[in-house]
């Protein structure tokens, strides 16, 4: 005969016990669709296709059971749960056909499950103090930001003109100069050629001799500026030093257009791409060296296919077959339903497509870890031109930055804002002013020159120029970087405004995987790093964070990462996964997700628990 | 998919020198005809020179109309001696098989009208004869009902041949140095590869006719269709290849031909206008290739051309003997009856396996699988198993457990055996060379493994990379390997959990065809040549017996194969292997079903979603919806593809895929009866609608649509954003959509809405289908629940079914522990018959489960109660939605909780 409850309104919650005991002999099904006698509550056959009439038992699909759980939390099952010789509620109340015993376990489990939300309550309490903190602090940062964006801006409106005038000037000079020494070589050549006979070699020598000493000069000079600078003398091939500075300061100004993305064309990009090249180079030597067979089905595979083309393409690729040995027949076979082979097989190298791709990656990588190290290195280094005070400054803070490095959360691009410290401070006496004045003081001595030019006061003008431009790069600079940060969406109360200058880290097996919010994540294995993609948005309220169009991967989609954010005191990263194929999921803990009305809805929950004693939990 | 890697037949000497012959080649006759053990035994001897020793042909018949033919060499002819003896396949041909021969006791000679020659007539069965054929030498059944046609026939044609093995002898061989073409004889090379013969070939021929056939079918594994397309012929293209049997692990499949795949069944069922079918099956393990011959491909031979009406068929095996069956039929399902006599019926499963299950390559650790078990229950979605493919293992060593991602395997085991579920690991026969891995030592030590042909251990790659492949043959070995399955050795596994081999064919990365060298050696001197093709069913068998020894032989085994071979289906189910996410392999996997059905093997599906590539919701979604009626229900998935576990695209898709598994698990209790019937009878559970309907020739060509058991007929859908499916219902009764109790005659051809809920599936009029409909987290949890019983009247008002229950699990139900009924529904009157024998078994099985709910299709409404007999009960009559959940049709009569016990004779009359 049919499992029936010996409580008829057993599975049915509170607030629609009223719904249930009426007076009247017939219910009605809650959609409308039908009515069923009160003998038909519970009694194990379905009578309502919205399971209203069997709250109790398992008979309609789809149904749900409350258990009351008292001394615990209340819970709803699906009906499919009831009699199904499962303890799932902790009343037992959902085992009643005698097939299975189920104690009340709500008291212990209860107690264990208030101890948790006890906790989760205080780090929630903690958390919100600390994301109120956060939020202040947001607020403040992006209020001096601004304050910083539009002092900067004005003070570029006031330096493009100065630089402007400057370098009328100097090209005024320098036609002067030219002028002159046209004068003087004609001057020269007349003499020259009348004295010629006399002293015709003598001449030449002396000549060479000066340029030697010139490029000597520049030589040391070079030695004191850092080693990139280094490598765009050398390749370059630039004669000159001034070129050098020229070609910075283009540098600067270009990465005023085009952001701090790309810079096609300047010569700065030249260095990288060497640089790249060399790193390729490099690693698949390396890749060689810790398997040769690899890197010659590669070499092969360079015969027939072009570099760039992914071997998996049929025809090439067995033909290829062909002329391999046993064990690399084996791995290329294994590599087609494993795309990575190295995971497979253990430690067994990558097969073509693959190497080609990691170098390539590889070689991205260190070339973006390049650019960084030389922007910061050339900011430090223009800082010579500056005060000396700023410069001593940026060494301090350079410092601190470079500890902070070593620990989980770290600031990453903060050159910018360090090397512009001093530009806002009030106590320091303006530097713009004093440029200023240095700019009226020449003007004044020029203001009617003729030539023969004084020496001693052109030789300023360059100077000045040179100096002026490369400020007004860095301010340029400064404010598109300042613009796009504050482009960002932080948030409902900016709570996560101090993400913008962080990094988080955490180590999972031989993988350190690191997230950038509103840049990039990626996954750094020794020395090649692999983006696991570039910040896209907040998702599911601020609760995940987004990155997509990460690096391609062999036989899949491009790589994604969804970090999930959670109540934390510290800011954390946690629990990396790779739940599907190149797409990753990580979380990460943060006071920024303590929200004041989860709080309340916790210690409302707890309250809860706590009034539902055990001993009402047989009454029903 | 890589064509140029894999040999075609031209490139495969045996298939070439086979194909070259003419009709009329043959020269052999036979000579010396007596009887011999029961059996007719003779001498083939040719008339020509060109034979080195005779052959011994022998003829045996068997009960229920089947004729077996042997041909071998003569192991006792002096001069040359054979120089070893040619594999026989052992351990296929049912042991108990050979207590059905019929002793021959006498052989009469004839003169058939219109021969030269005289023939050698010998009784077969009721209404067949077999014949033997003097000159031209040719083997044939003649029907004597229809006038002594022929009904199945082999060498007709005359294209026997049968390459004798000799020794490479020096001499010989610098002789043979001028004639280039001979060099194949002796060694063979393909791509890098290399294959020694020192037998020289070896290989065998035929050809075999069919006669009044529209078709023929079977010989699987070929994603391809259920009739069998010619394969030369007018028509057909030149360098169209033969249908090829050979045991390949073939990345990227194709969809549409002839190529072989990971498992072969040299069994060939012919079907015919009348309804009539045969059936001839070669056993034999070595490479085959056939050709199925377009009408009038022997037009321009000169030999008097076969006047009745047939299929011709050519038949090519590298080595081996011959060692056919014919069977005489009558119907489709005499002919599986017959074929699954000889080597074995399906092995009955445990209910939980033919429930839903959840692969992917990979779960990725015990944190994953609780996630995904924990997400089945939040959607409340049945699944009874979670798989584990080989990342699970510590570097591919079977038997072993990654030490960081499945550190406590016996404690993730429980978890879901708290909750009636089961987990299957995968153990492949490839075993890591590795001298800290001790079953490698201990292998090697021993002298397990497969040897290559300078006698060392053969060293082939694959996923462990360097590895050796134990050699099942050896029954030694097989036990040995067997034992590797108890608690004991396999640490940590429990009870609840089975396995899956993979890889079986075997697969060799770096061999030949991305397999094993012919030229390795077996047990006994055995070549690889020679019995390849059964070496994944023996690495089956020696799994299947193991997971048996470990449940002290009363835990039915269940261990997924991708290989297989004639009687794999007594070790387990099998699955089509590597398919693609695209909706032509959806197509596919129906006649690649059905065709695995025809052969013996029921238990076996397709990957759903399609194994490589992403597919799209909607294909995922028909996928499962055709999925659930494929026998064996999985879900899997290569792990460069993304996540696509139920719930994963939107809840819309979710709740169609819940439905459509929800829909498997309410037809278990009817799957089961199947299952058992497929047990007994060899039965395929999932049938061609012309096993179901043998005589309506509409069915021929349809291999869209398939019958599940005799009741139930469900049509694919294969199309994207399909408006609209036709649908052809045979017969003359009507047909219930089983989901809205809507009724369409038989016998037509339906166009229907396709609706996005299910594909089109349907109940025939005349039969009651059993079902529960209550909803568990697992087949386990469903054990007392109550049962529902669809009734679909015909044109008489009656209907009839049957319902198979037992424990679900032990062996118990062969010692008469389980329950099996009849319900027969005529006259107003609903009966309840027992069909189990009477109990005086010492083993019982009773059920707690009573019947909850009667439903009548095509019953008019009016009647209000319903008396039980013999309780003396009226119930009420009303009326009721077909399906609680997911059904939308108008009510059907429904009679409320009759609440009889299931296992009880009763009556319920209708009043």
């Amino acid at each position: 005969s049919p499992v029936v409850p010996k409580n008829p309104f057993l599975g049915i919650p509170p607030q629609d016990e009223n719904y249930y005991k009426t007076s009247s002999n017939t219910i009605k099904c809650k959609d409308g669709s039908a009515t069923f006698t009160k003998a038909q509550l519970n009694d194990d056959f379905c009578d309502c296709p919205d399971a209203t009439d069997e709250p109790g038992t398992s008979a309609c699909p789809g149904g749900k059971f409350f258990c009351r759980n008292a001394g615990h939390a209340p819970l709803f099952l699906f009906s499919s749960r009831v009699n199904d010789g499962i303890c799932d509620c902790c009343d037992g109340s959902d085992e009643y056909d005698g097939q299975v015993k189920c104690p009340n376990t709500c008291w212990e489990a209860g107690k264990v499950a208030r101890d948790k939300l006890k906790k989760k309550i205080a780090t929630y309490k903690e958390g919100v103090a600390l994301r109120n903190k956060e939020v202040e602090q947001a607020k403040a940062a992006i209020a001096k930001d601004e304050a910083e964006l539009s002092k900067l801006k004005n003070e570029e409106k006031v330096l493009k003109g100065l630089v402007q005038q400057l370098k009328e000037l100097k090209e005024q000079i320098e036609k002067a100069e030219e002028r002159e020494r046209l004068q003087k070589e004609k001057e020269e050549k007349e003499r020259k050629e009348a004295e010629e006979k006399a002293t015709g070699e003598k001449s030449a020598i002396q000549r060479e001799a000066n340029e030697g000493q010139i490029e000597e000069k520049i030589d040391n000079e070079d030695k004191d500026v850092e080693s990139a600078h280094d490598e765009i003398g050398v390749l370059d091939d630039s004669p000159a030093h001034q070129d050098v500075v020229d070609e910075y300061a283009d540098h600067g100004a270009e990465d005023e257009t085009s952001g701090d993305s790309k810079i096609e064309g300047s010569p700065v990009s030249k260095v990288e791409q060497h640089e790249g090249q060399k790193d390729e180079e490099s690693v698949s030597t390396k890749t060689k060296d810790d398997s040769t067979h690899v890197h010659e089905i590669n070499h092969d595979a360079g015969n027939e296919v072009s570099h760039d083309q992914p071997m998996e393409d049929g025809k090439d690729g067995s033909t290829d077959a062909e002329g391999l040995s046993k064990e690399e027949l084996g791995r290329l076979v294994a590599s087609r339903w494993t795309g990575n082979p190295e995971k497979e097989t253990e430690g067994v190298s990558d097969t073509m497509d693959n190497d080609h791709e990691d170098n390539e990656k590889m070689a991205q990588d260190t070339h973006d870890e390049e650019y960084d190290g030389y922007a910061s290195e050339t900011d430090d280094d223009t800082g010579k031109y500056d005060d000396p005070d700023v410069e001593d400054d940026i060494d301090e803070t350079y410092e601190d930055d470079v500890h902070d490095d070593a620990t989980a959360s770290y600031k990453s691009d903060a050159e910018d804002e360090v090397e512009f410290s001093d530009t806002t401070s009030p106590g320091n006496p303006s530097w713009l002013e004093k440029i200023q004045q240095t700019f009226r003081s020449i003007l004044q001595a020029f203001k009617f020159f003729q030539t023969p030019v004084d020496k001693s006061e052109a030789a300023r003008v360059p100077k000045e120029y040179d100096e002026s431009s490369a400020k007004l790069s860095k301010i340029q600079s400064r404010i598109s970087s300042l613009t796009k940060k504050l482009k960002h969406d932080y948030g409902k109360e900016m709570e996560f405004y101090s993400f913008y200058d962080h990094c988080f880290e955490s180590k999972q097996n031989k993988y350190v995987y690191k997230v950038c919010p509103f840049k990039e994540a990626s996954q750094l294995e020794g020395h090649s790093t692999t983006r696991l993609g570039r910040w896209n948005e907040f998702e599911d309220s601020y609760r995940v964070m987004v990155f997509s169009n990460g690096d391609k991967c062999w036989n899949g989609p491009d790589r994604s990462m969804k970090v999930r954010l959670r109540c934390g005191l510290k800011n954390e990263v946690t629990d990396v996964d790779e739940p599907s194929r190149c797409e990753y999921v990580a979380l990460l803990s943060t006071p920024a997700l303590c929200i004041e009305e989860k709080l309340k809805e916790l210690e409302n929950k707890l309250d809860l628990m706590n009034k539902e004693q055990p001993q009402s939990h047989d009454e029903l | 998919f890589k064509r140029e890697e894999f040999r075609n037949c031209h490139q495969t000497p045996f298939c070439k020198r086979a194909r070259s012959r003419s009709p009329g080649a043959c020269t052999l006759t036979p000579h010396s005809i007596s009887i011999s053990n029961g059996d007719l035994t003779a001498k083939l001897l040719s008339k020509t020179d060109e034979q080195i020793r005779p052959l011994i042909l022998s003829l045996s018949v068997y009960q229920d109309g089947i004729l077996r033919l042997k041909i071998d060499e003569d192991y006792n002819h002096p001069d040359p001696p054979v120089p070893k003896r040619r594999f026989q396949v052992p351990d296929v041909v049912l042991p108990e098989f050979e207590s059905n021969k019929l002793w021959l006791q006498r052989l009469s000679t004839e003169t058939v009208d219109g021969e030269s020659s005289p023939s050698t007539v010998v009784y077969l069965s009721d209404g067949y004869d077999a014949v033997l054929r003097h000159d031209p030498f040719e083997i044939y059944i003649r029907d004597k009902k229809s006038g002594n046609q022929k009904l199945i026939s082999l060498n007709s044609h005359q294209l026997f041949d049968f390459e004798q093995l000799r020794v490479k002898q020096e001499k010989q061989d610098s002789d043979n140095n001028e004639d280039s073409g001979s060099d194949d004889n002796w060694e063979e090379r393909f791509r890098s590869h290399t294959d020694t013969r020192p037998y020289g070939p070896q290989s065998i021929s035929f050809d075999v006719s069919f006669y009044n056939a529209e078709f023929v079918s079977g010989i699987p594994e070929h994603a391809t269709s259920l009739a069998l397309k010619p394969t030369r012929g007018p028509g057909v293209e030149k360098d169209s290849e033969p249908y090829r049997l050979f045991n390949l692990d073939v990345f990227e499949y194709l969809n549409e031909s002839p190529f072989g795949l990971y498992g072969s069944i040299p069994l060939m069922i012919s079907h015919g206008k009348e309804g009539r079918s045969a059936g001839f099956f070669w056993l034999n393990a070595a490479e085959m290739q056939i050709d199925v011959l377009g009408d009038g491909w022997d037009a321009e031979s000169g030999i008097e051309l076969v006047k009745q009406k047939s299929i011709d068929t050519f038949w090519m095996s590298e080595a081996g003997i011959v060692d056919a069956f014919f069977f005489v039929g009558p119907e489709p399902k005499d002919v599986v009856k017959q074929y699954t006599s000889v080597t074995g019926r399906p092995s009955m499963p445990q209910l939980f396996s033919i429930a839903y299950h959840q692969c992917r390559w990979n779960y990725r650790d015990e944190e994953d699988v609780e996630n995904v078990d924990a997400k089945f229950d939040e959607h409340d979605i049945p699944y009874d198993v979670l798989w584990l493919d080989i990342e699970h293992t510590d570097g591919k060593r079977y038997f072993t457990w990654d030490p960081v991602l499945f550190p406590n395997p016996e404690e993730m085991q429980k978890k879901l055996a708290a909750k009636g579920r089961h987990m299957v690991t995968i153990v492949d026969p490839h075993i890591k060379r590795d001298d800290s891995f001790r079953l490698h030592k201990e292998a090697t030590e021993k002298g397990y493994y497969v040897k290559d042909a300078s006698g060392k251990d053969f060293d082939g790659w694959c996923w462990p990379g360097s590895s050796s492949y134990l050699d099942m043959v050896n029954p030694e070995i097989r036990s040995w390997w067997g034992d590797k399955f108890s608690y004991e050795n396999y640490v940590g596994s429990t009870p609840s959990l089975y396995i899956w081999n993979d890889m079986n064919e075997p697969s060799v990365f770096n061999g030949p065809e991305v397999s094993m060298p012919r030229d390795a050696l077996h047990h006994e001197g055995i070549e690889h040549r020679e019995l390849h093709n059964a070496y994944g069913y023996y690495f089956h068998m020696a799994t299947s017996n193991g997971l048996l020894k470990r449940g002290g032989g009363n835990d039915r085994p269940f261990v997924l194969s991708r290989a297989f071979f004639p009687g794999s289906q007594r070790y387990g189910s099998v699955w089509t292997g590597d398919n693609t996410a695209d909706w032509d392999h959806l197509r596919v996997s129906v006649p690649m079903i059905l065709t695995l059905g025809l052969s013996g093997i029921s238990f076996s599906g397709a990957d759903v979603g399609g194994f490589f590539g992403n597919p799209e919701p909607e294909l995922l979604v028909r996928w499962y919806q055709l999925g659930a009626f494929y026998p064996f229900f999985r879900a899997h998935a290569h792990q460069d593809t993304k996540r696509r576990e139920p719930w994963l695209f939107g809840e819309k898709n979710t709740r169609l895929i819940r439905e459509a598994i929800r829909v498997r698990y309410m037809l278990l209790p009817y799957f089961y009866t199947l299952f058992r019937e497929a047990n007994t009878t060899g039965l395929p559970v999932m049938r061609p609608l012309w096993m179901e309907f043998p005589s309506d020739e509409i069915t021929f060509s349809n291999d869209e649509a398939f019958m599940v058991g005799s009741s139930l007929l469900v049509q694919g859908i294969y199309t994207e954003r399909a408006k609209y499916t036709s649908v052809y219902l045979p017969g003359k009764e009507l047909w219930y959509d089983i989901r809205t109790g809507a009724a369409y005659k038989g016998g037509k051809t339906h166009k229907l809405e396709a609706k996005e809920e299910s594909v089109p599936a349907f109940q025939r009029a005349g039969t009651i289908i059993p079902r529960k409909d209550r909803l568990r987290r697992s087949s386990t949890q469903m054990v007392n629940d109550p049962y529902t019983l669809v009734i679909a009247l015909n044109s008489s008002q009656a209907a009839e079914g049957e319902l198979y229950i037992d424990d679900g699990k032990s062996y118990e139900f062969l010692q008469g522990a389980y329950i099996h009924r009849r319900f027969v529904f005529a006259n107003g009157k609903l009966t309840s018959i027992n069909l189990a024998p009477s109990s005086s078994s010492k083993s019982q099985f009773s059920s707690k489960s009573i019947l909850e709910r009667i439903i009548l299709l095509g019953y008019s409404p009016g009647p209000k109660n319903a008396l039980i007999e013999p309780a003396n009960q009226e119930v009420e009559v009303e009326l009721g939605p077909l399906m609680l959940e997911g059904g939308r049709g108008s009510s059907v009569v429904t009679i409320r909780k009759p609440a009889v016990q299931v296992s009880d004779d009763w009556t319920i009359k209708i009043l």
